[in-house]
């Protein structure tokens, strides 16, 4: 156990070091910037489309992250074969997944703390300028979306990770990275879809309900953790959902990893 | 207590669309004391890394096993106290040789304090001190090599193994890896390495192997290898004949 | 030497690059655009839900701004003409407010401006209605998108009923002035008209903030108190002499008012065959209905 954390260190470490980072900020910091000038082209709702825009760019840049930095640790291991150091140690095939998953997470709350100040600066300059239209605004709610998107970015590492120890290149986990969170994030509408569907009187196969239903389980849904409206509009998210969101965020993670880590186990580096 | 003891390793390479499988290990036992200096010789191909590989549990053999200091190599304590460094090692580009090192103390169990004190002595006998806080992309082949032995070697174990440790390096850096070698023997440290360099099993080892085809076709001290004033190049290149030709040793 | 030939060949290209991007580009415009055709083109709202994955909230301002930039081109500040917008474009503008509000249905400016426009420009107050109802389901602490829903249905569309129970529903929410509460009584009593009409006016001047928009209420509410002044008149004389005036002059005759007030729109007071006080810029102080 006590390995995890150098091997989350370095981790940490060699991911926040990547260029890639530091173009994804950059980006992030542009449009926060933009925040200020788009947000004022609502007649009334300048804070919500001020929130919108800071907690998009937080999630978008986030995403980016996990595509590029968080599977790119995975893979730079297995493709240039840096994991011979690591492997060769006193270090389990769980140890690794977990060791991995812990550093990358560390990479992914630190990034998106620096991104947030800059969001919140943006928020806080405009809800200055925009008293008025920024009635409903509520700072907690802000902090509870951004930690929702936190948790959303872990989960979807937590299946990158899964992906990767099974699949032979890098790209393939990034495929599978992209599908899984497009999926995972329209579940929950298309599911809507098809229950409204049958009331409007268009068809819907029951097999293709059938099918939308066991996804609606098995997928990850990212749907729950998108509580941007709620900061948009000031309207209060329940405590429950708090803890079940919170709670569901750690058993599908643990899921992945412990699957990670079982399919690690057996795979071997020539 | 043996150092390193293999029994019947065997290990196919399974092919995918293109290639045929690769029979890279057959019935492979040998058995490496305490203190020696072992050194596996064999052509490209023949099997050294994957044996190697396999004693690092980074390879699982299909039947057979293999022991290090008493332990089957799939105990992950054991290799506390095995030091390692692979044929063309790539470590972290944007990590220090000093991180480098911390990590490889870190995860053996070192104290803080020893990690330092020992990356100070490693980092300087393999002369790379004044690099030790730039990033690993900026080292040439040759400091990449060392710092790889530096992370070998941190946490003082007790088994050295080493998968063509001269290669990519100049006459110094040759020189460096033998010098270290003897003077690991010279702790008691078992060193077991595999190279395709005639002089350098001549130089440093007590023992040899000679793997041809996956077959380990002779091993014994080698003085007892080169009798009748053989060379080590004409008793190699006999064995890879011979193996070519379908015998057995 | 070579160098120097380098340099010259750059700069050519440079020169020549310019050039013809600037000839390309008056041949961009080559394809004849249809004016009348400029279709906002959006998918349905399910689909744009599923397709806009995290980011619901920003395709909804984004269609929001499309919406108001695609009817802006023919906004004519301040003025009470018609817009240039045929119905094809305001149903288009319709769909479009609708999208927005089905990706973020708590996003206020969709039903304000959507009400504003459809309303008094396109004539399509059911369809403002719908939206404002819509957004009152979900704004539920927002007590102007039921006062506006109110007032549509009195205003434009003559259904007291439903006028006083959406602004029953207003004056319930927080921040609702006293006088809403009021206003629906008033209205479910069927007052005059034109009296609920000038009460209905002055509380939407003290609502909006847009000064054209205060305006063009001011300009109404004086055209209701002038015409309010002239049914009291034609009541007056009604008493007097049995039965309504045939025109204003009869009383201006008879002394009952001292003179013809000042009709704001340019146009002229007039009684209609039913002894109604009317106007002949009806067109302006009450905009045509689908």
């Amino acid at each position: 156990m006590k390995v995890l954390w150098p091997i989350a260190y370095i981790t940490l470490k060699e991911g926040i070091r990547n260029r890639a980072i530091y173009g994804i900020s950059l980006f992030a910091f542009l449009l926060l910037g933009l925040n200020m000038l788009i947000a004022n082209l609502a007649p009334r709702d300048v804070g919500k489309v001020a929130v919108d825009i800071a907690l998009s760019t937080i999630s978008f840049s986030g995403l980016l992250i996990v595509l590029f930095v968080a599977i790119n640790l995975m893979a730079k291991d297995l493709d240039k074969k840096t994991i011979h150091m690591v492997l060769s140690k006193p270090i389990s095939r769980s140890e690794y997944i977990w060791g991995k998953f812990f550093g990358i997470a560390l990479i992914l709350v630190l990034t998106v703390i620096f991104i947030s100040i800059f969001a919140a600066l943006s928020l806080y300059i405009l809800k200055a300028g925009y008293e008025s239209f920024f009635l409903r605004f509520s700072w907690p709610l802000v902090f509870l979306a951004i930690f929702f998107i936190v948790m959303s970015l872990i989960l979807l590492s937590a299946l990158s990770l899964l992906f990767a120890s099974f699949s032979s290149t890098s790209f393939i986990t990034l495929v599978l990275t992209i599908l899984t969170y497009l999926v995972g994030r329209s579940l929950s509408d298309i599911k809507a879809l098809i229950e409204t569907a049958s009331i409007a009187g268009a068809t819907v196969s029951p097999i293709t309900a059938k099918v939308v239903e066991v996804a609606y389980y098995i997928f990850p849904n990212f749907a729950f953790f998108d509580i941007k409206m709620n900061a948009a509009h000031g309207l209060s998210v329940p405590i429950a959902t708090v803890f079940w969101t919170v709670l569901y965020c750690l058993i599908y993670g643990t899921l992945a990893l412990t699957a990670a880590s079982l399919v690690f186990r057996r795979k071997e580096f020539p | 207590m043996t150092a390193i003891l293999t029994s019947g390793i065997s290990k196919t390479f399974k092919g995918d669309l293109h290639a045929r499988p690769v029979k890279a290990l057959e019935g492979l036992d040998f058995e490496i004391t305490q203190g020696e200096v072992f050194g596996f010789l064999g052509p490209n191909g023949a099997g050294k890394s994957t044996a190697i590989k396999i004693l690092l549990n980074l390879i699982y053999p299909d039947s057979g096993s293999a022991y290090i200091l008493g332990s089957d190599v799939n105990d992950k304590n054991i290799r506390k106290h095995v030091g390692y460094l692979p044929e063309n090692p790539y470590f972290y580009d944007y990590l220090t040789a000093e991180e480098l090192l911390w990590f490889a103390g870190s995860v053996s169990g070192m104290e803080k304090n020893k990690i330092r004190a020992s990356s100070d002595e490693l980092l300087a006998k393999v002369n790379i001190e004044q690099a030790r806080t730039r990033q690993i992309r900026t080292y040439s082949k040759g400091m990449v090599q060392r710092v790889g032995l530096a992370m070998a070697l941190i946490h003082d174990p007790q088994v050295i193994i080493l998968d063509e440790p001269m290669s990519g390096l100049d006459p110094i850096g040759r020189k460096m890896v033998g010098d270290l070698i003897l003077e690991l023997k010279s702790k008691g440290k078992t060193v077991f390495f595999s190279s395709h360099i005639l002089t350098d099993i001549e130089r440093f080892c007590d023992r040899a192997g000679i793997i041809v085809n996956g077959k380990l076709r002779l091993a014994g001290h080698l003085d007892k290898l080169l009798e009748n004033n053989a060379t080590l190049e004409e008793v190699f290149l006999r064995e890879v004949e011979r193996a070519g030709s379908g015998g057995d040793a | 030497m070579i160098r120097a030939l380098t340099y010259a060949l750059l700069a050519f290209l440079a020169i020549t690059h310019i050039a013809v991007v600037g000839k390309l580009s008056q041949h961009e415009n080559v394809f004849p655009m249809n004016e009348d055709q400029d279709e906002l083109f959006v998918l349905p709202s399910a689909i744009l839900k599923i397709a806009s994955f995290d980011y619901k909230g920003i395709v909804s301002d984004y269609l929001f701004i499309k919406g108001i930039v695609y009817i802006g081109g023919s906004v004519q500040k301040g003025s009470s003409q018609k817009f240039n917008i045929n119905e094809s474009q305001w149903c288009a503008f319709y769909n479009m407010m609708q999208i927005s509000t089905d990706l973020d249905p708590y996003f206020q400016d969709p039903y304000y401006i959507a009400n504003a426009f459809l309303t008094w420009d396109a004539g399509m107050t059911r369809e403002a209605n719908s939206l404002l109802e819509k957004g009152s389901r979900y704004r539920n602490w927002d007590w102007s998108l039921p006062f506006f829903s109110g007032f549509n249905y009195f205003f434009f569309l003559n259904e007291n009923d439903k006028a006083s129970e959406w602004l029953m529903e207003a004056s319930r929410r927080p921040g609702a002035s006293p006088t809403i509460a009021s206003l629906a009584s008033k209205i479910a009593f069927k007052a005059s008209k034109t009296e609920n009409s000038i009460s209905f006016l002055e509380e939407m001047i003290k609502q909006t903030e847009d000064e054209s928009m205060k305006k063009m209420f001011a300009g109404r509410v004086e055209a209701y108190k002038a015409i309010l002044d002239l049914e009291k008149a034609v009541d007056a004389y009604q008493r007097k002499f049995g039965k309504k005036p045939s025109t204003l002059e009869r009383l201006l005759k008879n002394k009952i008012i001292l003179e013809v007030p000042k009709e704001p729109y340019g146009g002229k007071f007039y009684i209609d065959s039913g002894g109604n006080v009317r106007t002949t810029s009806e067109n302006q102080l009450m905009p045509f209905q689908k």
